[in-house]
C-alpha cells in the first residue's frame, strides 16, 4: 500500500490520470467476468431445457397428451405403449409421504437444538446431522435394500396392515402383502435424506430470531412450547418454508436411492406398501438399455420432472406472497 | 456521554418532586449477589421496592442496573451458567426459589424493554396472546379486555381501526406502547422498564412517560434509564449502581438535590459516567 501511495504522491497529473486508467481496466473486466458467469447460468438452463424438448419430441408427437394419464409402460410392445401415469403417482406420492415425515422430525430436531439442548450435547448431533448430509445416496440405497427394506417388511409392514385391517380407505393405503421393496421404504428413505437440509436451515433461521423477542415472550409467562409456536416459528416462517421446498426439491429427484429399494413396477396400486416406480427410478433403470421411442419417452418423463419440479416451486413462492399478505406485511 | 451535557443542566433546576410517604414493601432485596459464570456481577444489594411506587435505578453503563432488573423476573435463567444468591421477596414469594413456577412468575412481574418487541402477529393478537396464556374467556370479553389493554398503553385511538394490522406495523413509539399495554393486559403486580426510552423520540419518551406515572397507581414500577433528568421526572425512589454496588438509595428528591456520596454526586452532576 504505502509503495503504492508513494508513487501516486511523485507522480505529475497525467501520471495519475493513467493510473487511474490501469484501474478502470481492471474494473470493466471485473464487470464483465461477473456478468458472463451470471448469464452462463442462464444459458446452461436454458440449453438443457431446450435438449430436453428436442430429446422429447418423437414420444410427444407419438403420444401427445394421453402420455399423461396413460397407466401402461410396454417398451417392448410394437408399437410401444408409453404411459407416465404410474411415475409421475410415485414421485409424488413418495415426496409427500417423505415430507410427511421430515418435517415434524426436522423441526423437532431444530428446536430441540437451538432452545432446549444442554450445550454439551448441541455439537455431536449437530455433527451427526452434518454427516447425514454428506451419506452418498447409493449408500442409502444399499442400506435400504439390505437392512431398512427387510426390517420394515417383517415388522413395521405386518403390524400397519393388521391395525388398519377392514378399515375404509386407510385399510386400502396399508394394505397387504409386506414387501422389501416398496414405495413407503422409498418415502422413509426420502425422508431420513431431506432431513439434514429441513434441520440445518430451520436451525440457521431459528437462530435468527433476536433473544430480546423470545425474552419478551417468556417475559408475558410463555412456556418454551408457547414461545416456539407463536414467535420463533411465525418470526421464521419464510426461513423454514425455503429449507421444506429445497427438501423437497431434492426428494422429487433422488433417484440412486429410490432406484434400489422402490422395486420400479409401472403400476398404480393403492398401497403404499406395493412396489411402484418414480420418474428419476425409471429413467436411471431402464436409459441405458433404451433406443427409440422408448429414449425419447424416458427424455420426456424427464422433462415432467422438470416441470413438475417448476410447479412446486412456484407453488411454493405463492404460497408465501399469500401467509405475507395476510400476515400484514 | 450523551446525558452529560443535560444532567448538568439538570442538577441545577430539578423539578421539586413532592416527598411520597413511605410505601409498604412490595420487592425486599436482601444480600442480592449475582454472579455470570465467574464474574462477580452484583455486590450485596440491598433495597426495597415500594407498592404502587416508581423505582428508577441510575449509574453507569456496566454497573449492573439492568441485571439487577432481569433477576426480579428471573430472567437470566435462560441462560446457563448465570447465578444468584441471597434473598429475594415478592410479597411472601420468594423469587429465588428453584423450584418456583417461572411462567406464574412473570405473569406477576411483567418486563418492557429497551427495543420495542411486537410479536410477529395482529395488534389484537399481540394482547390477546398474552391474555390467553392464563384465561379461558369469550370473544367478547377478550375485546373488552384488548381494548382496555390497549387504553392503558394510552393506544387505543392509535389503532382502534386498524386492530388487524401486523404489530411490526406501527411506528418505534407505538410499538412500544403496544409492548406496554400487552405487559398490562396480562394484569401483573411489578412492572420492570429495562431502558423504555432509549430508542424513541422526545414525543413518544414524554407519552410513555405519561404512561409510566399513570401505571403507578395501580402496579409497583421499577425503570432502569440512562436519562437522568427522566429518572428525575417520573420515580419517587432512586437508586445509583456503580461497578455491581449498590452506592445510594434514597427518595428521588434527595438523591438529585443532596446526594450523600461523593460518586453519587459526581455521577448525576455528570462528572464521570
Amino acid at each position: 500500500m504505502a509503495v503504492q501511495s508513494d508513487v501516486i504522491d511523485d507522480a505529475g497529473p497525467y501520471d495519475r490520470a493513467k493510473a487511474l486508467g490501469a484501474f478502470k481496466l481492471g474494473d470493466v473486466t471485473f464487470y464483465w467476468i461477473t456478468r458472463l458467469s451470471a448469464i452462463s447460468v442462464l444459458l446452461i438452463l436454458g440449453g438443457i431445457i431446450v435438449s430436453l424438448i428436442v430429446g422429447a419430441f418423437p414420444a410427444m408427437k407419438e403420444y401427445g397428451f394421453s402420455f399423461l394419464w396413460t397407466q401402461r409402460w410396454a417398451p417392448s410392445a410394437d408399437p410401444p405403449v408409453l404411459g407416465a401415469l404410474g411415475p409421475m403417482y410415485g414421485t409424488l406420492v413418495t415426496s409427500f409421504i417423505a415430507m410427511l415425515i421430515a418435517i415434524p422430525v426436522g423441526l423437532g430436531i431444530a428446536i430441540f437444538l437451538t432452545e432446549l439442548c444442554p450445550q454439551w450435547l448441541r455439537r455431536p448431533i449437530g455433527m451427526a446431522i452434518e454427516l447425514l448430509a454428506g451419506i452418498p445416496s447409493i449408500i442409502y440405497g444399499m442400506w435400504g435394500f439390505f437392512v431398512l427394506g427387510p426390517f420394515l417388511a417383517n415388522t413395521f409392514q405386518p403390524l400397519m396392515i393388521r391395525i388398519f385391517d377392514g378399515v375404509p380407505v386407510l385399510g386400502a393405503i396399508f394394505a397387504g402383502p409386506p414387501s422389501y421393496l416398496s414405495t413407503f421404504n422409498a418415502a422413509l428413505i426420502l425422508a431420513i435424506m431431506v432431513l439434514p437440509f429441513i434441520t440445518s436451515i430451520s436451525v440457521d433461521v431459528f437462530k435468527t430470531v433476536p433473544p430480546v423477542l423470545k425474552e419478551a415472550a417468556y417475559g408475558v409467562g410463555c412456556t418454551t412450547w408457547e414461545v416456539v409456536r407463536s414467535v420463533v416459528i411465525p418470526y421464521t416462517r419464510v426461513g423454514i418454508i425455503g429449507g421444506v421446498m429445497l427438501a423437497l426439491g431434492r426428494a422429487l429427484g433422488e433417484t440412486m436411492a429410490v432406484t434400489f429399494i422402490i422395486g420400479n413396477s409401472f403400476r398404480i396400486s393403492s398401497s403404499i406398501f406395493a412396489p411402484g416406480t418414480t420418474i428419476s427410478a425409471a429413467i436411471a433403470s431402464e436409459f441405458a438399455e433404451s433406443d427409440g421411442l422408448h429414449q425419447s419417452g424416458l427424455i420426456l418423463l424427464g422433462l415432467l420432472l422438470f416441470v413438475l419440479t417448476f410447479f412446486v416451486l412456484a407453488a411454493a413462492r405463492l404460497m408465501l406472497m399469500r401467509l405475507d399478505q395476510k400476515a400484514g406485511k | 456521554m450523551s446525558d452529560l451535557s443535560v444532567s448538568m443542566s439538570a442538577a441545577g433546576g430539578l423539578p421539586q418532586a413532592p416527598v411520597l410517604p413511605e410505601a409498604p414493601a412490595k420487592v425486599t432485596v436482601r444480600n442480592l449477589n449475582f454472579y455470570y459464570g465467574e464474574h462477580h456481577a452484583l455486590k450485596n444489594i440491598n433495597l426495597t421496592l415500594g407498592a404502587n411506587r416508581v423505582t428508577a435505578f441510575i449509574g453507569p453503563s456496566g454497573c449492573g442496573k439492568s441485571t439487577l432488573l432481569r433477576i426480579f423476573n428471573r430472567m437470566y435463567d435462560l441462560y446457563p451458567g448465570q447465578r444468584a444468591t441471597g434473598q429475594l421477596m415478592l410479597d411472601q414469594t420468594n423469587i429465588l426459589d428453584p423450584k418456583l413456577d417461572l411462567n406464574l412468575l412473570r405473569a406477576r412481574v411483567g418486563m418492557v424493554f429497551q427495543k420495542p418487541t411486537p410479536f410477529p402477529m395482529t395488534i389484537y393478537e399481540n394482547i390477546a396472546f398474552g391474555i390467553r396464556l392464563y384465561e379461558k374467556i369469550s370473544k367478547s370479553e377478550m375485546d373488552d379486555r384488548v381494548e382496555k389493554a390497549l387504553r392503558g398503553g394510552a393506544l387505543w385511538n392509535e389503532v382502534k381501526d386498524k386492530l388487524n394490522a401486523s404489530g411490526l406495523s406501527l411506528s418505534g413509539g407505538q410499538q412500544q406502547r403496544l409492548c406496554i399495554a400487552r405487559t398490562v393486559a396480562v394484569r401483573p403486580e411489578v412492572i420492570l422498564f429495562d431502558e423504555p426510552c432509549s430508542a424513541l423520540d422526545p414525543i413518544s419518551t414524554a407519552k410513555v412517560e405519561e404512561l409510566i406515572q399513570e401505571l403507578s397507581e395501580n402496579y409497583t414500577i421499577a425503570i432502569v434509564t440512562h436519562n437522568m433528568q427522566q429518572a428525575a421526572r417520573v420515580s419517587d425512589k432512586t437508586a445509583f449502581m456503580y461497578l455491581g454496588e449498590l452506592i445510594e438509595f434514597d427518595d428521588t428528591s434527595r438523591i438529585f438535590t443532596s446526594p450523600t456520596d461523593r460518586r453519587t454526586q459526581d455521577y448525576i452532576t455528570g462528572r464521570f459516567g
